[in-house]
């Protein structure tokens, strides 16, 4: 058995190992640089916390990468109502906790961090049934299977969780080739909602109109007033620099002030004065503190590793022989993507802002152990995808 | 590769595919950064010490300024304001919001310091629209209790910090006021200027500074003057100062040492208190000052840090005039102090014979004009030497007449008068020795017999400062040179004027008739036991609006064997220059001299004394309206 498990390790990805870790002692550093400031000792330590979940995850990214995937793939289903109903009661007072205005946490979990791998795997299940007919039918099952977690998820709220969840499916649905028409018809009306609602806003800023049309064309949008100021300050940056501009600006310029080679580690000025709040400096903004403190040499490294990272999940899929595995690795890669591009995008002033973490570098254990599981399930993939599914069946 | 005859429905093109996207996402976002961390750095560098780093300007304090005995006339203390810093209270949204907002903080600071509140709602909105970068000093030299109590509170306040100004003392309050002037500050201005060479990168304000507005102050205003410093602040969001940077040092301004002598300079404005009037001791050797003085006077700490608008509406509006510094601006009639002028000029003239007596009647007339005498008895036949002890308007009247005005102008030329004597103070008068040509441009009337007898006994037209007095009287004393009177030493003083070279033994007689009037004369209250003073009294009436008043004079020197000093003295509606202002006089020489001076011989108190009867007389009516009198 053991000589067999020895078989398996040498099939095991060590790019994506590296990677993982690499950037994981990059979240550890940081997350103490950003918390060395406070005065809280509990706070201090955060980092702390992180180096835990992180050998938690890593045992469990190990336990999952000697376990079939295709047994994860087999409980999906059964994994995906289960995770439906704790997205129900996490809504409920008293069952979840709320944090400044969010009811996100159920017995110190945010359900919806696991909910994501439970998608990807319920949608990379479903994808490779052979008994599916990649129709429009499936489509339509897709939105609606994505969609009720991720609107379960928006009222929690925690737009940018539920929002990272539409590019993950888009990326698998154009993997799986499930209804081509209608799959890049909804892209393009997608897009032209996209621009339709930034040029609704770019309108009011900036075309004079009498104030009821004004109100009128802001309640076309659907958008809550709070998301309509942060497209606003995505279109004009320097509207209210004070004001909820505030954020975007800092951030913006902890990384430009990093320069080249960066100001030392913990020397970063921006969030030790406080101009970028110490409340997310650990987590939604920990880009910021790091491209301060390592200047662009840092940031490259970073996007490096995660380049190496998503490449070698992608390099997974590739080798890997059956739909499931494949579509699995590809969903997770468009996930680690899509919160990489989208933090670090909007630490820089080239999206709106939303609050999504950067993979295991930003603080928040559950995301954290999830990413961690989800990868042990991927390189899974890599040591058992090989063989055949039959063989396993 | 479907060997394995599993259906695959995911392509490998398809994985290519999105990992080509994936890594141009990447590359687009090394892109950007690169632009960020790498092209603008520079400028969000910037934009962080922006608003990270509070300018600071650290001030330089101006110089002291010290008598000739360095006892310190003017010095600088510590003035602790508190200070809101309001670009870091601002708050979201419009600019109105931060104005109350720093407003409440106020309020609210005024309610637990326990001081009222010094600075008006305006003025707070006034500092945001316009010098919003500057520290807005809400409350200005705070007492040591407040200061204790800001100390233990100061954290609950962020943005807010005592800013230390240093501000100017005077020891001695309006001691030498005129002398030393007074400072102010002028409203918040951009600075514009290049600091040392190079332009600011951005535009600074600064708090301005303090300038001297007048004397001393205004005249060696850059001098004294210290140049401003800046310290940079790291402050954090909330306003705590974190790191201080030392920019560029402050300077403090030089110190300046005055020619004044604390003592005298005290007694001659102790002389002059409760009186209008001015006061000039000078060292007849070299022109130093050792004494000015004007009365009345003001409290140069009322200017300091701001002068109340009541008092400065005060102070402009008395109808004293105490900002005006008389002894200097002052243009008054010599009156009889200008005889000795008129005495040098006849000496020097050839139709003027010493020995020659003329009668005196107690008036003099001229055609129409009659010039009345002091001693309306007459003094009777009287010679050259007696008419300057006795100061016989009648001899004078007639030496003039004789000498003719040419030989008047020009003596009184030679000594100074009618032109700036250049003391180093602003707006010194020029005071007015008149020409022919003169009176007809500007009288619109020709030169009279009449006006040269009237300026021959220091009346008529002439207008004399008493400062020129003083360089006059030191002229005479020193055997004719004229210094240019100067409070600050400095390269090329002491400095010769003007040399008088006189006839062998002219000066010397009149000299003689001037110390005649203190052992005879009209000037014994001038005399002390140990010093032999010399001197002039002189009263010059002048018709002010239908009002007769009097300007009583004194110009004196001592020792008489070998002059030291001249002091000068005139007192605004005097009974007469010998019973009013000599015995003030008297004072200030005693004061100079100390121990060496003795006694006066004559006591002040006339009633107790004087037996013969007096020498002036001021109840005796005026003979003709609008006419002058010498005593």
């Amino acid at each position: 058995m053991f000589a067999r498990m020895f078989q398996q390790l040498r099939l095991l990805n060590p790019i994506l190992l590296f990677c993982m870790l690499g950037l994981t002692t990059f979240g550890v550093l940081y997350i103490y640089s950003s918390c060395s400031v406070r005065d809280d000792k509990e706070l201090q330590m955060l980092y702390m916390r992180h180096l835990e979940v992180a050998v938690v995850g890593l045992i469990a990214y190990f336990a999952c990468a000697f376990m079939n995937y295709r047994r994860w793939m087999q409980w999906s289903c059964i994994g995906y109502v289960g995770m439906l109903v704790i997205l129900v009661l996490v809504l409920i007072p008293g069952i979840g906790e709320s944090i400044m205005g969010a009811r996100r946490w159920i017995f110190g979990v945010q359900p919806s961090e696991p909910a994501k791998l439970v998608v990807i795997l319920m949608l990379a299940w479903l994808y490779s049934r052979e008994e599916v007919k990649h129709g429009a039918g499936l489509y339509f099952l897709s939105l609606a299977l994505v969609g009720v977690p991720a609107l379960l998820i928006l009222v929690q709220p925690d737009l940018g969780t539920a929002m990272v969840l539409v590019p993950t499916m888009l990326v698998m649905m154009f993997s799986a080739n499930i209804a081509p028409k209608l799959f890049w018809t909804s892209i393009g009306l997608g897009l032209v909602a996209a621009s339709v609602i930034l040029g609704i806003i770019y309108a009011v800023e900036r075309v004079e109109m009498p104030q009821e049309r004004r109100d009128m064309l802001i309640r076309a949008t659907c958008l809550r007033p709070h998301q309509i100021q942060r497209l606003d300050v995505f279109l004009f940056p320097d509207k209210d620099l004070h004001g909820s501009g505030y954020n975007r600006r800092q951030s913006e310029i902890a990384v430009g002030s990093g320069g080249f080679h960066g100001k030392g580690y913990l020397k970063g000025e921006q969030y030790m004065l406080g101009y970028l709040p110490p409340s997310v400096s650990s987590n939604d903004f920990i880009f910021a503190v790091l491209a301060e403190e390592a200047g662009f040499v840092g940031s490259l490294t970073v996007l490096l590793l995660f380049l190496g990272l998503i490449w070698s999940v992608l390099w997974v899929a590739f080798r890997c022989r059956d739909d499931g595995g494949r579509l699995f690795c590809i969903g997770v890669a468009a996930l680690i993507f899509s919160h990489m591009f989208i933090n670090i995008a909007m630490t820089i002033g080239l999206m709106p802002i939303t609050g999504l973490p950067l993979p295991f570098i930003s603080y928040g254990r559950t995301f954290t152990l999830t990413m961690m599981v989800t990868l042990g399930i991927v390189q899974s993939v890599a040591m058992y995808g090989r063989e055949s599914e039959h063989r396993f069946l | 590769m479907d060997g394995y005859g599993e259906k695959r429905v995911v392509s490998s093109w398809r994985i290519a595919g999105f990992a080509l996207a994936v890594m141009l996402g990447i590359i687009y976002l090394i892109v950007s950064l690169y632009h960020v961390q790498v092209e603008q750095t520079s400028g969000f560098s910037e934009d962080q010490l922006r608003q990270s780093l509070r300018r600071v300007q650290v001030p330089g304090p101006r110089g002291r300024i010290f008598d000739r005995n360095r006892v310190c006339l003017a010095d600088n203390r510590p003035s602790y304001c508190i200070a809101f810093y309001v670009e870091e209270l601002r708050q979201r949204g419009r600019w109105a919001n931060t104005i109350r907002h720093v407003n409440a903080k106020i309020d609210e600071l005024a309610l637990t310091l326990g001081v009222p509140r010094q600075i008006s709602e305006a003025a707070v909105t006034n500092h945001v629209m316009k010098t919003l970068p500057m520290p807005l000093l809400a409350w200005r030299d705070v007492s040591q209790e407040t200061l204790a109590k800001w100390a233990e509170l100061a954290g609950d306040f962020p943005g807010v910090d005592v800013y230390v100004q240093p501000e100017r003392a005077y020891p001695y309050g309006s001691l030498a006021a005129h002398v030393i002037g007074y400072v102010k500050r002028d409203k918040p201005k951009e600075q514009k200027e290049p600091i040392n060479g190079e332009m600011p990168e951005r535009a600074h304000f600064y708090l301005p500074e303090m300038f001297g507005a007048s004397g001393i102050e205004f005249a060696y205003n850059n001098q004294l003057t210290g140049q401003l410093g800046e310290q940079s602040i790291q402050v954090d969001a909330r306003g705590y100062k974190h790191s201080v940077w030392m920019g560029r040092p402050s300077v403090v301004g030089r110190d300046i040492t005055l020619t004044l002598e604390v003592g005298v300079q005290h007694e001659v404005e102790r002389m002059l208190r409760n009186r209008r009037g001015a006061g000039v001791v000078i060292d007849v050797r070299s022109g130093e000052i050792l004494a000015m003085a004007s009365s009345p006077t003001f409290d140069l700490n009322a200017f300091v840090p701001n002068i109340r608008a009541g008092i400065w509406e005060e102070l402009n509006t008395d109808k004293q005039l105490p900002l005006f510094n008389r002894a200097i601006q002052g243009r008054y009639a010599p009156g009889s102090t200008f005889k000795p002028v008129t005495a040098l000029a006849a000496l020097h003239s050839p139709n003027f014979n010493v020995e020659e007596t003329h009668t005196c009647n107690g008036v003099f007339v001229l055609g129409t004009m009659r010039l009345r005498c002091w001693n309306s008895y007459g003094h009777g036949e009287i010679g050259f030497l007696k008419a300057i002890e006795q100061s016989c308007n009648s001899y004078f009247c007639t030496i003039a007449q004789e000498i003719g005005y040419p030989a008047i102008y020009a003596q009184a030329k030679a000594l100074g008068l009618g032109r700036a004597a250049g003391i180093d103070l602003p707006s010194e008068n020029r005071g007015l020795l008149p020409t022919e040509k003169w009176k007809e441009d500007n009288l619109r009337d020709r030169w009279r017999v009449g006006d040269t007898c009237q300026i021959g006994i220091g009346q008529g037209l002439l207008l004399t400062t008493p400062l020129q007095m003083a360089v006059l009287t030191a002229a005479v004393a020193n055997g004719g040179k004229v210094y240019r009177p100067y409070l600050v030493a400095r390269e090329g003083l002491p400095q010769v004027v003007m040399t008088n070279v006189w006839k062998a033994g002219a000066v010397e007689l009149v000299r003689q008739g001037m110390r005649e009037v203190v052992m005879h004369g009209t000037g014994r209250r001038l005399a002390l036991s140990g010093v032999n003073v010399a001197g002039k009294t002189g009263t010059a009436e002048i018709d002010v609006g239908g009002v007769r008043r009097k300007n009583t004079w004194i110009t004196a020197f001592a020792p008489f064997e070998a002059p030291q000093i001249a002091v000068v003295m005139v007192v605004e509606d005097g009974e007469s220059g010998g019973q009013t202002v000599a015995p003030l006089v008297r004072q200030v020489m005693k004061t100079y001299f100390g121990e060496a001076a003795g006694e006066p011989v004559m006591a002040t108190e006339s009633r107790v004394v004087e037996v013969v009867p007096e020498e002036e007389d001021p109840s005796e009516p005026a003979a003709h309206p609008g006419g002058e009198r010498g005593d």
